[in-house]
């Protein structure tokens, strides 16, 4: 479940948007609460003593649905009213019965293939600041 | 004294607002657009972020374009909008070693696990003004990212991972000072409770989190030249995205999203060691919103200091450092000073002529005596 709210945080808008029209075309929905931005509390710790304490706030949106009676919440971080609905669908959505796990199931694999490819991308970019010391007498 | 309202002001103010509206937008050829302020102003984002103690990039955009650039006056917009939303999540704790890294350095040991990455950094540039970006255009900036994506891919990456960290080397050889059970280990939340000094180190950690960095330094540095007793070395500086999680309504944990943060460990001689002790490090703690390595470091300096019996030096005192690094506080409190202050003043001036005008009588007392003696 972890690795699917993963995807649908971090894919691209419109990717997720798509596959949710295709889904909820099949599907009786109840707004129970529109997509709203609040905040959430970050909680961290020292690394070393791990006294705990709060870092700071992180803006945050939040929506409610029952998709088929079954209910889903949809959080996410940042102002992301469309994601938060999708994230909220696809919760409920995998409680209901009859639903379509193949299709969603493509989605978040594939997706989470490119997200690692752009992590991975991203990484190399960054290995390339890594420093290879050499003594001064090995030049 | 008491105070007398006044009124008067309204169209000045008015027109004052929209004057400086007009000096924004007066010699714009293009607004700003959100997006591109988020991208190339990134360490100003960071800042405001931090500042404003709330991580909405987008958000700290908009405030960056609506004061003009002035950073200050953006994490005062940030912290103002962040009162008008209501806390409806508590994160599960984070945790830094699951970073994605970008950034890793050490100025204590020159083989770290993982190797030092020194990521985005301007450390090592000459700071020689590239007058060439006056006249960069999209086509630059294409021709660029193509060449710098060309170069990486050339290369074979090691795989992401975690990495272990330097303090858990110090932790192993028994060097780092015991965890002193005595100290006030409470989690407080100065948003919602006023600060007491002592503060519990939470809350200090927590009002260093979202101080302003100029503040900070200056404290850190005071310590560093001979106003404090800490003069630490890097142990890590880490930079990079962490997985944010929290329980739903249902109390189910879930994943929602990534932040950016920059961490440091910085070691330091123990403040207080017990006599049969032997000599033990001790570890301050940084961490803040976005990529702020000098926010970092100082935090992690005036950790360990403020946590020194000597309370007499400014780093060491909480509440010297606490409330003159708090940036809006500062900043309020200093600008408060160009409002109408016209009855205090008027009661100064008053007893100021009062005062000029016994002295001067006096003196003319004692020029007479002297003339009629």
């Amino acid at each position: 479940m972890n690795e699917i709210d993963y995807v649908l945080c971090e894919c691209a808008l419109s990717a997720l948007q798509e596959l949710v029209e295709i889904l909820e075309k099949e599907c009786q929905i109840e707004i129970v609460k529109t997509p709203t931005i609040c905040m959430t509390m970050i909680e961290a710790e020292d690394s070393v003593e791990l006294q705990p304490f709060y870092l700071g706030e992180a803006l945050t949106t939040e929506s409610e649905l029952i998709v088929d009676g079954k209910i889903g919440y949809g959080i996410c971080l940042g102002d992301e009213p469309v994601r938060s609905y999708c994230i909220a669908f696809v919760d409920a959505y995998l409680k209901k019965e009859g639903r379509n796990t193949m299709v969603l199931l493509n989605f978040i694999r594939e997706h989470n293939k490119i997200i690692e490819e752009e992590r991975q991308e991203e990484h190399a970019y960054i290995m390339r600041t890594k420093v290879d010391f050499k003594l001064m007498e090995q030049e | 004294m008491g105070y007398v309202a006044v009124k008067g002001g309204a169209d000045a103010i008015y027109n004052s607002r929209e004057l400086i509206e007009f000096y924004r937008l007066k010699d714009a050829s293009t607004p700003l657009e959100i997006k591109e302020i988020k991208s190339q102003l990134r360490l100003a984002i960071d800042k405001i972020i931090g500042e404003g103690g709330l991580y909405a990039p987008e958000y700290a955009a908009i405030a960056l374009k609506q004061a003009e650039g002035d950073l200050f006056e953006a994490a005062f917009i940030i912290r103002a909008f962040r009162t008008t939303l209501q806390r409806r999540f508590y994160s599960e704790r984070i945790n830094t070693r699951e970073m994605f890294v970008k950034r890793k350095i050490s100025a204590s040991f020159r083989e770290i696990p993982g190797g030092q990455i020194l990521g985005p950094t301007r450390d090592y540039t000459q700071r020689i003004l590239d007058t060439a970006k006056a006249f960069e255009t999209i086509d630059d900036v294409k021709l660029f990212i193509d060449k710098f994506k060309k170069q990486s891919n050339n290369k074979q990456s090691e795989p992401i991972q975690e990495y272990e960290k330097i303090i858990d080397q110090l932790k192993k050889e028994g060097l780092l000072k015991s965890v002193d059970f005595k100290e006030d280990r409470t989690i407080l939340d100065i948003t919602r409770e006023a600060i007491k000094f002592p503060a519990p180190r939470s809350a200090r950690l927590q009002m260093m989190a979202r101080s302003e960095t100029g503040g900070l330094m200056a404290m850190g540095y005071s310590s560093m030249r001979g106003f404090g007793t800490i003069h630490p070395t890097v142990g890590e500086l880490r930079y990079g995205s962490i997985p944010i999680r929290l329980k739903d309504p249902s109390g189910k944990i879930r994943y929602v999203g990534k932040i950016e943060v920059t961490e440091a460990e910085m070691i330091s001689d123990a403040l207080e060691v017990e006599k049969k002790e032997s000599p033990k490090y001790m570890v301050g703690y940084g961490l803040c919103f976005g990529q702020n390595d000098t926010k970092a470091i100082c935090m992690g300096m005036l950790d360990v200091s403020m946590r020194s019996k000597d309370q007499s030096l400014p780093a060491n005192d909480q509440e010297f450092v606490l409330f003159h690094t708090e940036g809006i506080e500062s900043m309020g409190f200093t600008n408060h000073l160009k409002l109408p202050h016209y009855v205090t003043f008027q009661s100064s001036l008053s007893n100021m002529r009062d005062a000029v005008e016994r002295k001067s009588e006096k003196k003319e007392m004692l020029t007479k005596e002297l003339t009629e003696g």
